[in-house]
C-alpha cells in the first residue's frame, strides 16, 4: 500500500462513557461515540457515507447507527473480529474511498465487554465452546477456555527463550497504570499500582497476575476517516496515515506448532515500507495489550527493542512519558479500558495531534506514532501516523 | 470400578466431528493416532478437513500406538478454573507437549496429579489415557 501514503486521513475520534454496567445497550454506546466523533471532525451526520463496525456477536449492526444518526449510507460493512480490526476497516475504508465508493467512512466498535458478553467470563456451554474454535475439542477438554491460559501458553515459551521475567512483565503494567493515573477516564485512574505490589499479586495463570490481563468494559469508539484532500476541509487536525499494513496470518494458533512466530512479524516490514520510515523514527506507541506479555513480544516484532533486550527496554523506564517510546498512553487495554483495540488508536491520534498540549499528559515532540493491532499470534494489522 | 465408587465425570468430553473421529476412536482405544498428509509429508495436529501445510486433501491415519513420550514444550499453571468441572484440580497444569519422536506435533494436555513445582519446559512426560466414561478416553500426562 505504498502508494496511498499520506492520502488519507482520521479526521474525527470519539467515545461513549465508559463502565462496568452501561445499563444500555451497544447501539445507544454507538451512537454516543458516532456523535462524538462526527462534533471533534467538526461534521454533520450527513457527511458520512459509509458506516463500519467489527464484534464478536456482541454489538449493533452499522446499518442500525447510520439509521439512527439519521443517514442513508452509501456503504455498511461488518465483520467478525476482535484485535487488528480496526486497521483492517480502515484499510478497507482507504479502498472504499480510493475507488470511489465512499467519501467519508465512520468506524466503531460497540461493546457492553462487562455487563453484556464477557470475552474472560464462564458460563459458556462447553460444547459451543468446543464447536467455536478450530481445534476446539483438543482444547477444552483440557480446561484450556481462557485466553489468559492461551496467552499464557505462549508467553511462557518465549520468555523461556528470550530471558524475559515476571519483573519484566511488571514493568509493562505498572507504565500504564502511572499513565491511566494522568487519565481521568480511566477505570484504574486513582488505582496506581508499584513494581512491589505487582510482584507480590498471585497468577490466575501463569506468568499472568491479574494485572496482566485486561479490562473488560462497557464502551464505543468511533473514529472517521476521509482523504487528506477533504480532510482539508475540516475543523479538525486531521492525522494522516503514512502507512499501514491491514491484516496479515500465519497458520491458525491453536495449530501450536511454532509458538516463536506471529503475525506482526511479518506486519512489520510492510509497514515500515509503506510509511517510508524506520523503526528509529518512531516517537509514541499504542500497541495491543491484550495481556501485558503481547505488548514485550510485539515491541520486538516491530523493531522497536531490539531483539533480545526487550526486557531491559521497558525494565529502563523506556514505556513511560519521559521513556524513548511512550507507550498506552492512556493506560491502554491494561488500565483504561477495553474495546478491543479501538481506545488504543483514539489515544494515538490524540497524541499525535498534540491535543493534550500543555498538560502532563502530552508526549513532548511527538510527531509520528504506530498504533498496532494482534487477534493473537496468528492475525495482526498496524498503521504509522504523523500530523 | 463398582458403580458405589464410579465417579461421574464433570469436564467437557471432547466431541467427535467428521475430521477428528479417528482421532479420538483411538484415543477410546489408548493409542495415539495421527493425521499425515501424503502429498507433502508433514504431521497436521489437531487434524482437519485437509493439509493445513499444503492444503493437499491426501491426508491419513497413522497409528503411533500406546506408548508415547514427549517433553514440555510451554505450559500454564492456572489457579481458576475457567470451565465447569475442573474445580478440584486448581493448580491446574496445562502444558503443549513436544513429541519425542516427532517434534513437529504438538499436543496440548494436563500434567495429572498437581507437579506443578516439578514442571518446566523441557520437562519430560509420557501419554497416559484417562477413562472418563465407558467407553471414552481422554490423553493425558504424567512427569516420565
Amino acid at each position: 500500500m505504498n502508494n496511498i501514503r499520506n492520502k488519507y486521513a482520521i479526521v474525527g475520534v470519539g467515545e461513549s462513557k465508559r463502565s462496568k454496567n452501561s445499563g444500555v445497550t451497544p447501539l445507544h454506546l454507538a451512537l454516543d461515540a458516532a456523535r462524538a466523533a462526527i462534533a471533534d471532525a467538526g461534521l454533520e451526520a450527513k457527511d458520512i457515507d459509509g458506516f463500519m463496525s467489527y464484534s464478536e456477536g456482541d454489538s449493533c449492526t452499522p446499518h442500525q447507527v447510520a439509521t439512527y444518526l439519521g443517514v442513508r449510507p452509501g456503504v455498511v460493512k461488518e465483520i467478525v473480529g476482535g484485535g487488528s480490526s480496526t486497521e483492517l476497516l480502515i484499510a478497507d475504508a482507504i479502498g472504499l474511498i480510493e475507488t470511489g465508493q465512499a467519501k467519508t467512512v465512520l468506524i466503531y466498535r460497540a461493546m457492553n465487554g462487562r455487563s453484556g458478553m464477557r470475552m474472560g467470563g464462564g458460563g459458556w456451554s462447553t460444547d459451543l465452546l468446543q464447536n467455536a474454535f478450530d481445534g476446539g475439542s483438543f482444547l477444552i477438554p483440557y480446561g484450556a477456555g481462557s485466553p489468559g491460559q492461551w496467552f499464557g501458553l505462549f508467553a511462557t515459551r518465549h520468555m523461556h527463550l528470550n530471558g524475559l521475567t515476571q519483573e519484566h512483565l511488571g514493568h509493562v503494567c505498572t507504565s500504564f497504570y502511572e499513565h491511566a493515573q494522568r487519565n481521568p477516564n480511566a477505570f484504574f485512574h486513582g488505582k496506581p499500582l508499584t513494581l512491589e505490589d505487582y510482584m507480590q499479586t498471585a497468577h490466575l495463570s501463569s506468568p499472568f497476575t491479574k494485572h496482566d490481563f485486561c479490562l473488560e468494559s462497557d464502551e464505543a469508539n468511533a473514529i472517521i476517516v476521509t482523504s487528506a484532500e477533504r480532510a482539508k476541509d475540516g475543523k479538525s487536525t486531521p492525522v494522516k496515515i503514512m502507512g499501514m499494513a491491514a491484516r496479515q496470518t500465519v497458520s491458525h494458533a491453536h495449530y501450536w506448532k511454532n509458538l516463536d512466530e506471529v503475525a506482526s512479524d511479518y506486519v512489520a516490514p510492510e509497514l515500515y515500507k509503506a510509511a517510508g520510515i524506520s523503526p528509529e523514527d518512531i516517537d509514541v506507541a499504542s500497541i495491543y495489550d491484550c495481556f501485558s506479555w503481547v505488548v514485550l513480544r510485539q515491541l520486538e516484532a516491530y523493531g522497536l527493542a531490539p531483539k533480545g533486550e526487550v526486557g531491559d527496554f521497558v525494565a529502563a523506564g523506556n514505556l513511560r512519558l519521559n521513556g524513548k517510546l511512550p507507550t498506552n498512553t492512556a493506560g491502554g487495554m491494561l488500565s483504561e479500558g477495553y474495546t478491543h483495540g479501538m481506545n488504543n488508536v483514539l489515544e494515538i491520534v490524540r497524541q499525535v495531534r498534540h491535543e493534550y498540549a500543555g498538560t502532563n499528559r502530552q508526549v513532548e515532540n511527538c510527531e509520528i506514532g504506530i498504533c498496532t493491532g494482534w487477534a493473537g499470534p496468528d492475525i495482526a494489522g498496524a498503521m504509522i501516523l504523523s500530523k | 470400578m463398582s458403580e458405589e465408587t464410579k465417579v461421574k465425570y464433570e469436564k467437557p468430553i471432547p466431541l467427535k466431528t467428521m475430521d477428528n473421529t479417528p482421532y479420538w476412536d483411538a484415543a477410546d482405544r489408548h493409542e495415539l493416532a495421527l493425521q499425515k498428509c501424503e502429498t507433502c509429508n508433514s504431521y497436521n495436529h489437531p487434524p482437519g478437513p485437509s493439509c493445513s501445510n499444503c492444503g493437499s486433501v491426501d491426508v491419513v491415519w497413522k497409528n503411533h500406538g500406546s506408548d508415547i513420550q514427549g517433553t514440555v514444550y510451554s505450559y500454564v499453571v492456572s489457579y481458576r478454573p475457567f470451565l465447569p468441572g475442573f474445580q478440584n484440580d486448581i493448580p491446574l497444569v496445562i502444558a503443549v507437549i513436544e513429541l519425542t519422536d516427532l517434534p513437529e506435533v504438538k499436543i496440548m494436555g494436563n500434567i495429572l496429579h498437581g507437579n506443578a513445582e516439578n514442571v518446566t519446559i523441557g520437562t519430560a512426560v509420557k501419554m497416559v489415557w484417562e477413562d472418563v466414561t465407558e467407553d471414552r478416553a481422554v490423553p493425558q500426562w504424567k512427569l516420565a
